[in-house]
């Protein structure tokens, strides 16, 4: 009666076929998480990718020692990236399973310690390697009206990468101040007057380098007073430090005005032979072509004062125990192994700088993270980086269409908005 | 021969003129010929329902409550009634991205479906040795993951040594030397335009084709050897058939151009995206999710999508009429 | 008349080629990139066609960490929702485009509202209801959500197709004495085929390319797909390995590649010659 039952029975098998499928995939990937589940308890660390690539035998090392000393519980290392790692982070927050450890970048923790993301260590925080050391720059980002969230994990500084080949023929030894940096960059500028050549490349809205310029004058982004945040950048000294940036800028730099300093990358800028010194993290060295490997070294950046360097923009990464964690002083033991003084020397072996002074060496990164500043510790920070605000202020600047004076005060409006919201 | 001796009783058939009045027996068969539509939409709302139910009512008590960062890890936020949505109506900012967005989907769906049919009749033209090689560019651009195409553009278009500033200044065309191809909002919504554009295109072209595939040969052999010139072919031959795969493109194609996300955020970059190029998708992320108020993304989203409604009523309700004579 | 025909023939094919050459550049660039070595990729000039090509970078690509889970996750996970997508939305277009019944109208908003709603905004709540039913780092719950995005539109398309064929041909085969379903799969379901092939190839891109919600689901690099283990290549905080991520792109769109070469067929012929008698 119904002839076309066969086809009606004919989807239905294939639906059937498909649905054991999933179920087949399911429960091949479910087996593991139920296993995981009735056995030993499982610490989950989320660390960025760059340990699994850079240092994964002290990620190891650490495991082995913890697992080691906390027989039955396994530690879960996911690496995550950096572009979505927040909103992963922002979806456990919402469902409840957190991790137990996370790795934070340094300007990524205030906010989050402002809404209550995190246990409070500071009870515990002498029993940190090293931490009476700490690196001040590094510490103050874990720490929140006056309480401790995050362990400094490892810092990276900002040097000057340059071509020992050019500097040698303009006769340049390593500047010991701004004056004479600009110098050099000018004579190199002469003798190399091919079409887009920079002395030194830097992208107009660099900020990170810009505001080293304003700390090295004196001034500085934003202070707290009484509550509220007050803009600095119309003071005196920091608009000094902003004519000077401009100065160097105009004497040493042709790429873009109001290009950003990632894009193109300065390192491929370098490769290309189209610059004689590159501005930038220390691990720039690593790619600045099989050509110029050889005639590549570092120095720290001058400051207009002769014999210091100029303040550097101190990046680096914390490592936090979310407040929902379920072992928490488990949580907190894994950070102490994974922060110890070994562990720091292997991350200080691989070029990062370790967390505390008394670990210092002398290498040109580790040097130039003597003198540093960090951004204003505020919950709505992130949302003034995002704002662009300080590069359309260095846009305006480097390009005439604002004074320093102008966009300053139009600058310091928009942090105080924002800041204070 | 008449519709009530079809077996089953059709549905065609109810349509037709009345039937003589009889009294049919509540058989089983007839009860499951009844269900019949039900039991064929079932598993997909189901499915839907199960999945996006939730999410859909969070969503939208999202949109009436302050929900920030601290909310989130508190799970619990406060009720603020109409005030996410007024502060978004209220914004000039998402006025004027509004109707820049509004432009910039018109742009898009046109280019994209006026290029992609052209190509898909092309594609009836060629020989077959071309067929293959078109359909399989298309398929391989159409197979390219976002992030990479993305990357892609960012080389061609890159202002120190990209290929296009590179091959226009050899060719003397002018000096484009250090030009930055997306230095203004408008040539960098043009960029983003001509990306996406590129990738809606082997959809439309394979959709269009498929559709033509149903317009029988000798149809249009008449309508040729009658005189009709090409133009006239399609209009009066292709066209109304393909007329439901049109009104269906058009009507995904403005739902998903006017939404877009990865393609301008990426290309743009964080670092110059402002209210003078922001469209509706990267609004959302910025005002939603950068900003971690997800009440007020919750209301944009829904605001969106009463948007989108409005714009794409036109071609859905033709949709749905034209099903309806053929049903 | 047949120099003409094989005249305009050429013209046409000389418009195609060009037409091939402008959309597959992109893909070409990608590809020949993935062969370059690290000094030509960044190169003060481009390198159109690398005499010095390498696979260093395919090499790099496949050994890193979890590549062969990555993709033997997206075939299953692709596949599965595919295929159950497919089946699914073809019943569901059937009851829209061939029968009447109340709630229709209510089932055609459900299916086009879901498609208006910009995702973004549900990452999270749909987290949540599938961390409730232990659907987290699960291939089986990054299915059921592909799904929940597939089906609308493919629902959508897939009536349109039904919509297509022109009903001279189902009262054709109803004449013929077969009763409706036979006719379905004895006429129909042939020229539905192109419908099909055509909104199948769609899901099987689009969610072979998703990425944001097979990230946040997943949590152990052995069930991430393919996708997210591409974005480890630009998620460093360090310098991109870009020949790597070219090698892994160009890898990771081999499947659909074949899964189009398997399907394509159905759409280059319909059964048009002779369909429609008289």
């Amino acid at each position: 009666m119904y002839g076309g039952s066969s086809m009606k029975a004919r989807f239905f098998a294939a639906a059937a076929l498909a649905a054991v499928l999933a179920v087949a995939a399911s429960t091949a990937s479910a087996k593991p998480t139920a296993a995981n589940r009735a056995a030993a308890s499982k610490l989950t660390v989320w660390l960025q990718v760059d340990a699994q690539s850079g240092w994964p035998n002290l990620v190891a090392a650490a495991n082995q020692e913890f697992e080691s000393k906390h027989p039955g519980t396994n530690v879960d290392v996911q690496y995550q990236t950096w572009p979505d790692h927040l909103s992963k982070f922002d979806a456990t927050l919402a469902g409840g399973n957190t991790p137990d450890v996370i790795e934070m970048g340094n300007t990524e923790m205030t906010k989050y310690m402002a809404a209550g993301a995190f246990a409070n260590l500071s009870s515990q925080k002498g029993s940190f390697p090293n931490s009476k050391n700490w690196l001040k720059g590094l510490a103050a980002s874990g720490i929140y009206n006056g309480k401790t969230f995050g362990v400094p994990y490892y810092a990276g500084s900002r040097v000057v990468t340059y071509r020992t080949d050019l500097f040698r023929k303009a006769h340049a030894k390593t500047p010991t101040s701004l004056a004479a940096f600009t110098a050099t960059a000018k004579r190199i500028a002469k003798q190399n007057k091919k079409r887009g050549f920079s002395p030194v490349y830097i992208a107009g809205t660099d900020w990170y380098f810009a505001m080293s310029f304003v700390y090295d004058y004196g001034g500085q982004i934003a202070t707290l007073k009484r509550g509220k945040w007050v803009g600095q950048l119309e003071s005196k000294k920091a608009q000094a430090g902003l004519a000077a940036y401009k100065r160097f800028f105009n004497a040493a730099s042709r790429a873009s005005k109001t290009g950003i300093e990632n894009r193109p990358q300065p390192y491929d800028v370098y490769s290309q032979g189209k610059a004689a010194s590159i501005v930038g993290p220390a691990w720039f060295s690593c790619c600045v072509g099989k050509k110029y490997t050889k005639a590549t070294k570092q120095f720290v950046m001058p400051s207009h004062v002769k014999g210091q360097g100029m303040p550097g923009f101190l990046g680096g990464s914390d490592l936090a125990v979310p407040a929902g964690s379920n072992d928490k002083s488990l949580a907190a033991d894994w950070i102490r192994i994974f922060t110890s003084t070994a562990s720091e020397r292997g991350l200080q072996a691989k070029g990062n700088i370790p967390n505390a002074t008394n670990l210092l060496g002398n290498s040109v990164n580790e040097r130039a993270a003597k003198r540093s500043w960090f951004v204003p510790t505020a919950k709505n920070w992130v949302n003034v980086e995002n704002g662009n605000v300080l590069r359309t202020m260095l846009a305006r600047i480097l390009t005439g269409k604002a004074s320093i004076a102008q966009a300053t005060a139009f600058a310091d409006s928009n942090i105080e908005l924002t800041l204070n919201q | 021969m008449s519709s009530s001796e079809i077996p089953g009783g059709t549905a065609f058939a109810a349509e037709a003129a009345p039937r003589p009045r009889r009294r049919r027996p509540l058989t089983f068969a007839r009860v499951l010929r009844g269900a019949a539509p039900y039991l064929l939409i079932a598993p997909v709302v189901l499915t839907i329902a199960a999945i996006l139910g939730y999410p859909l009512y969070h969503l939208a008590r999202l949109s009436f409550q302050k929900y920030g960062l601290f909310e989130l890890i508190a799970r619990h936020g406060t009720s603020v009634g109409w005030a996410n949505y007024s502060s978004v109506l209220h914004d000039p900012v998402f006025r004027h991205v509004l109707v820049r967005t509004i432009v910039f989907t018109v742009a898009n769906v046109a280019l994209a479906i006026g290029i992609g049919t052209l190509i898909a009749l092309l594609l009836t033209k060629v020989s077959s040795v071309v067929r293959v090689l078109l359909t399989a560019g298309l398929v391989l651009a159409w197979a390219m993951p976002p992030v990479v195409a993305v990357q892609v553009w960012l080389w061609m278009t890159e202002r120190e040594n990209g290929v296009f500033n590179y091959t226009l200044t050899k060719l003397h065309v002018g000096d484009y030397f250090q030009h930055d191809w997306l230095a203004t909002p408008f040539s960098q919504l043009s960029v983003t335009t001509s990306l996406i554009v590129w990738g809606a295109i082997p959809f439309i072209v394979v959709t269009v084709y498929a559709g033509l595939s149903q317009v029988s040969h000798e149809l249009i052999e008449a309508a040729e050897m009658d005189g009709a010139r090409p133009w006239r072919v399609f209009k009066d031959v292709t066209f109304p058939i393909l007329k439901p795969i049109f009104l269906i493109l058009t009507s995904l194609s403005i739902i998903w151009d006017f939404g877009v996300f990865t393609q301008p955020f990426l290309l743009i970059d964080q670092t110059r995206i402002n209210a003078s190029n922001e469209l509706m998708g990267i609004y959302l992320y910025e005002e939603g999710y950068v900003k971690t108020d997800f009440g007020r993304g919750a209301a944009i989203s829904i605001l969106m999508l009463l948007i989108v409604a409005v714009l794409s009523i036109v071609y859905v309700r033709k949709m749905v009429k034209t099903g309806d004579e053929a049903a | 008349m047949r120099a003409r025909r094989r005249r305009t023939r050429f013209v046409w094919d000389a418009v195609g080629l060009l037409l091939f050459a402008v959309i597959a550049f992109p893909v070409y660039w990608m590809i020949a990139s993935a062969f370059k070595p690290d000094d030509e990729l960044n190169g003060a000039t481009p390198t159109w066609f690398s005499l010095h090509p390498t696979v260093s970078h395919f090499r790099d690509a496949i050994n890193r960490p979890f590549f062969w889970d990555g993709v033997k996750n997206s075939l299953i996970v692709v596949s599965v929702t595919v295929a159950l997508s497919m089946v699914l939305a073809f019943l569901a277009a059937v009851a829209l485009a061939k029968f009447r019944f109340t709630g229709r109208k209510a089932f055609i908003l459900l299916i086009i509202g879901i498609q208006m709603l910009p995702q973004a905004g549900l990452i999270i709540p749909l987290y949540v209801v599938l961390a409730r039913y232990h659907q987290v780092n699960a291939l089986s719950g990054v299915i059921v959500t592909y799904m929940t995005f597939v089906l609308p539109f493919s629902v959508w398309v897939l009536r349109g197709f039904l919509l297509g064929i022109p009903k001279e041909l189902e009262e054709a085969a109803m004449v013929d004495g077969s009763s409706r379903l036979g006719a379905f799969s004895r006429i129909l379901l042939p020229l539905v085929a192109p419908g099909l092939v055509a909104t199948s190839i769609f899901a099987f891109i689009t969610t072979w390319n998703e990425y944001i919600f097979a990230r946040v689901l997943l949590n152990d690099q052995s069930k991430q797909t393919a996708t997210v283990w591409l974005s480890y290549f630009t998620g460093t905080g360090r310098n991109t390995d870009w020949g790597g991520l070219m090698a892994g792109s160009t890898l990771i769109a081999v499947p659909v590649i074949v899964f189009f070469l398997i399907v394509q067929r159905k759409i280059g012929f319909g059964l048009t010659a002779g369909a429609v008698r008289g």
